[in-house]
């Protein structure tokens, strides 16, 4: 499905910095799976490249055997709102729309019918458990419902990837662990495939597989067993092994 | 680093977030430093010009300061509101809110000092074109030569110091009690949708329809009696048109989803009911100080039509000299003058009779001749009239005089005891006898023979020139000074010398027009440029989410457009309403000078939408990459 492949990423300019170097990573149909690493690794580079908002210094990315960089400009952003999803730290919602408006949005940009835009929110919302709020606004609402909102969002055009970039990073544990369980339900149930970047030991634990990087190079790579909780232990080893600093270990929370 | 220095390196080191402001500044100053140069120089200021001209000028320099100062009162304010999150991070490192003000007040001293010189400069620069420019719309003897003006530097540079002075002042009320954490957070507040109250809406379409059409209903005198009410009324209905009719519209459409979740329309209209509501006060000042500009140059425009055209249509001969008992002298001294002056004319005499018909005593009767010999001078057609036949000739261009139908019902009697009727197929539009009545011709043979006696009788000469026209306005200025008034007459001299008395007004006006038009454009955009950064944010999320160029320009196109165009339409249609009923007022068309005047803002409203929408949607693709 995904398919990285030695990909570095160097930023021009007075004070030339190399953020990614040399990184291969093949994602399957179906899979979750998340991105780990210190402040400063390269996660998000990596993650803003996979969803073509940033292009790689050197190598290439393919999403389904075709390589996104190499379309023009209109097409890219018609490719990037009808074939993957993205769910962000800080929501990234309108706030001068309604929670509905906000989920249809990609729809509406495509010109859809209004039935079938009202149709298909309807159903994701009922998935998401956010049914009630749909006529709310953004600030009304709290951040667990914003984050599962953006998450409707992403998802209502059935999008073949689904991005994530530290989506549980404004959230308390109780909205983080709902989030989490809801992107994995919908994993599972919706065979989507899904990349997660975080902090977060806890969120990373509900994916299928962690790669963790540093410094912009690969580190490691762990597979989830059948026990989350084990995951999740594993994970910390990973971290406390992979130095970073304290801030990573901080967020614990069980 | 001291404090001073600070404040110093925070301007000359960001020098693009303090640009705008400083060109609006500078653009102010350059304005009124121009008008300086003008009203002091020396040609103007010496004796061409009465006192009454150079009355006008101070007054007018004075709305114009006025005016600035507001205006860049205004211009400092929207520029301190788009820095208070800098503010909150200085006040978070301990800066006091004394300080602070300190702060401002020295940068705005620097800023307004740099751009006070750099005005003066530029317009030191453009004077020449400026004096160029006033040379041709003022009607003057003396040409206006570049001087060196150091009494419009000086006053300019006073004012403006001064202005800047008072303005920094300000600063402490606009600055004043702002909670820190409000200050970080910047704009960045959450609001409900804004609502529009249904009676002030209806309140708003009620005042709009009433002030209009009592504007255009209303004609004469009555026109100056219902002016101040329609204005007042007109007035509050444009400011309800805008805080309350516009969140209306927008929350119409807002609730029709098929338009509404249409493509691009649902990023559109989203932020368009807040960002409306939010620039309501400024479009509200736009629209009221664009129409005050457009009615007053479409009426000093209008007006001078309104008194040139009259003696333009009345005059088609270069000079005419009219006479109870012809005079050989006069008529010699101006065929004389003429020769002097280089000028080469055709000539034609007639003898114009006077009758007394249908109890007026001034119907002219001409015969075929006289009338055939003036024609060919102006170079209109000639006609043959048949001996028992009249023709009834109307004024071309005065319609609104012609008494033809009175004329139609009337019969001339003649010596034999025939009469002479004319039909009504029989009607003539011509310019080519002086009488702004309409008239009768007959044939040579039958005006010999009419039956009644003349009330009064004069001769009349007509010139016109065919080379050496230059040389017309002084052989007039001649002519005028010999000759005692109503005998003779230079269309062309009346015209200018209307003209010349008139044209400082006309000047002014226009001056003062176009500056409170650019201002209110400066206006729009710093009102828009305030929103750019929460633009950005927006733009920046759809982005991410796929939003092409073509779509992302469209949205900018549209939200630009409406938020440029909608107090300049309201403006338009302000000002066409009051130059119609201007029109009223005078009986007299102002049709066309009101297209030319309104049209010319338009084109230029256009031109400035084009430039800002460029730079603007430059800054919001700039972002998105």
């Amino acid at each position: 499905m995904l398919n990285v492949k030695e990909v570095s990423k160097i930023y021009e300019g007075k004070m030339a910095y190399r953020a990614l170097t040399d990184i291969n990573l093949t994602i399957e149909t179906g899979e979750f799976v998340g991105i780990m690493g210190p402040s400063g690794s390269g996660k998000t580079t990596l993650l803003n490249m996979i969803a073509t908002i940033d292009e790689p210094t050197t190598g290439e990315i393919l999403i389904n055997e075709k390589n996104p960089h190499k379309l023009k400009k209109d097409a890219l952003a018609k490719f990037r709102r009808q074939e993957l999803g993205f769910v962000f730290q800080d929501f990234n919602l309108l706030h001068t729309l309604t929670v509905e408006e906000n989920i249809v949005l990609p729809l509406t940009l495509d010109g859809t019918k209004v039935k079938v835009m009202k149709n298909k929110a309807n159903e994701i919302a009922e998935k998401l458990g956010i049914t009630h709020i749909m006529q709310k606004r953004t600030y009304e609402i709290s951040g667990g419902q914003a984050q599962r909102v953006a998450i409707a969002r992403a998802m209502i055009h059935t999008p073949k990837l689904l991005l994530a970039d530290e989506p549980t990073g404004n959230l308390d544990s109780k909205s983080s662990k709902d989030v989490m369980e809801m992107l994995q339900t919908i994993n599972q149930k919706e065979r989507t495939t899904m990349m997660l970047v975080t902090h977060d030991p806890q969120a990373a634990s509900y994916c299928n597989r962690v790669v963790f990087i540093r410094d912009g190079k690969f580190y490691s790579e762990i597979h989830r067993g059948d026990n989350r909780q084990a995951f999740f232990q594993k994970i910390i080893d990973t971290l406390s092994l992979l130095g970073g600093d304290g801030h990573d270990l901080s967020s614990i929370r069980l | 680093m001291t404090f001073r220095q600070f404040a110093f390196k925070n301007v000359t080191r960001n020098k693009r977030l303090y640009a705008a402001y400083f060109l609006s500044i500078l653009f102010t100053v350059m304005v009124f430093f121009t008008f300086a140069i003008f009203s002091f120089h020396p040609v103007l200021s010496a004796d061409g010009f009465n006192s009454s001209v150079t009355k006008g000028m101070n007054i007018a320099g004075g709305i114009i300061y006025v005016f600035s100062f507001f205006f860049i009162l205004y211009a400092m304010s929207s520029f301190l509101q788009s820095r208070k999150k800098e503010f909150g991070l200085l006040m978070m490192q301990g800066m006091s809110l004394k300080q602070l003000r300190t702060m401002v007040f020295l940068e705005n001293m620097v800023i307004g000092f740099f751009a006070t010189i750099g005005g003066i400069l530029i317009g030191l620069v453009f004077a020449k074109l400026i004096l160029l420019l006033a040379e041709n719309v003022l009607v003057i003897d003396n040409s206006l030569n570049f001087y060196f003006p150091i009494e419009a530097i000086l006053l300019s540079f006073l004012s403006f110091i001064v202005l800047f002075f008072f303005i920094s002042l300000f600063v402490s009320y606009i600055l004043r009690s702002k909670k820190l954490g409000d200050l970080i957070k910047g704009n960045k507040k959450f609001r409900g949708e804004p609502k529009a109250n249904i009676f002030l809406t209806l309140i708003a379409i009620i005042l709009l329809a009433a002030g209009y059409i009592v504007a255009l209903v209303t004609e004469g005198m009555d026109v100056l009696a219902v002016m101040l009410p329609v204005i007042i009324v007109v007035t509050i209905g444009t400011y309800l048109l805008f805080t309350q009719l516009s969140v209306f519209i927008i929350h119409k459409l807002k609730k029709n989803e098929s338009v509404f979740w249409y493509k691009t329309n649902m990023i559109l209209f989203s932020d368009l009911s807040f960002r409306l509501k939010d620039n309501a006060r400024t479009f509200f000042m736009v629209a009221m100080v664009s129409t005050v500009a457009f009615s007053a140059i479409g009426t000093l425009f209008g007006f001078q039509t309104l008194l040139t055209e009259g003696i333009k249509i009345g005059n088609p001969n270069t000079f005419t000299y009219t006479l109870n008992d012809s005079e050989e002298q006069d008529v010699a001294f101006i065929n004389k003058t003429l020769l002097d002056e280089g000028i080469e004319t055709e000539t034609a005499q007639a003898n114009l009779r006077y009758f007394e018909i249908a109890e007026d005593p001034h119907i002219l009767i001409a015969k075929e001749t006289d009338y055939n010999q003036l024609a060919n001078l102006i170079g209109e057609e000639n006609i043959e009239i048949q001996d028992g036949q009249v023709f009834v000739v109307e004024y071309e261009g005065m319609e609104d005089f012609a008494q033809t139908d009175e004329l139609l019902n009337q019969a001339i009697k003649l010596n034999s005891g025939e009469t002479l009727k004319p039909n009504a197929n029989e009607v003539i539009y011509s310019r080519a006898l002086p009488a702004t009545d309409s008239y009768y011709v007959v044939s040579d043979h039958d005006y010999e023979e009419l039956a009644t006696i003349p009330t009064h009788e004069e001769s009349f000469h007509a010139w016109q020139a065919t080379e050496g026209e230059q040389g017309v306005l002084e052989a007039a200025e001649k002519l005028y000074s010999e000759l005692p008034p109503y005998e003779i007459t230079a269309g062309a001299y009346d015209v200018y010398q209307i003209n010349k008395q008139y044209s400082p007004i006309l000047f002014v006006g226009l001056f003062i027009g176009i500056v409170f038009f650019v201002s209110a454009g400066s206006f729009l955009y710093f009102r828009l440029y305030m929103d750019l950064d929460e633009d950005k944010q927006k733009f920046k999320s759809i982005a991410k989410m796929g939003l092409s160029n073509k779509e992302l320009k469209k949205v900018l196109n549209r939200q630009i457009m409406i938020l440029f165009f909608a107090p300049i339409i309201v403006a338009l249609i302000h000002g066409a309403v009051a130059l119609t009923a201007l029109s009223h007022m005078f009986f007299y068309d102002l049709l066309k000078e009101s297209i030319i005047v309104l049209s010319a803002f338009f084109v230029i409203q256009v031109i400035y939408f084009f430039i800002v929408r460029f730079f603007y949607t430059k800054q919001i693709k700039a972002e998105i990459l």
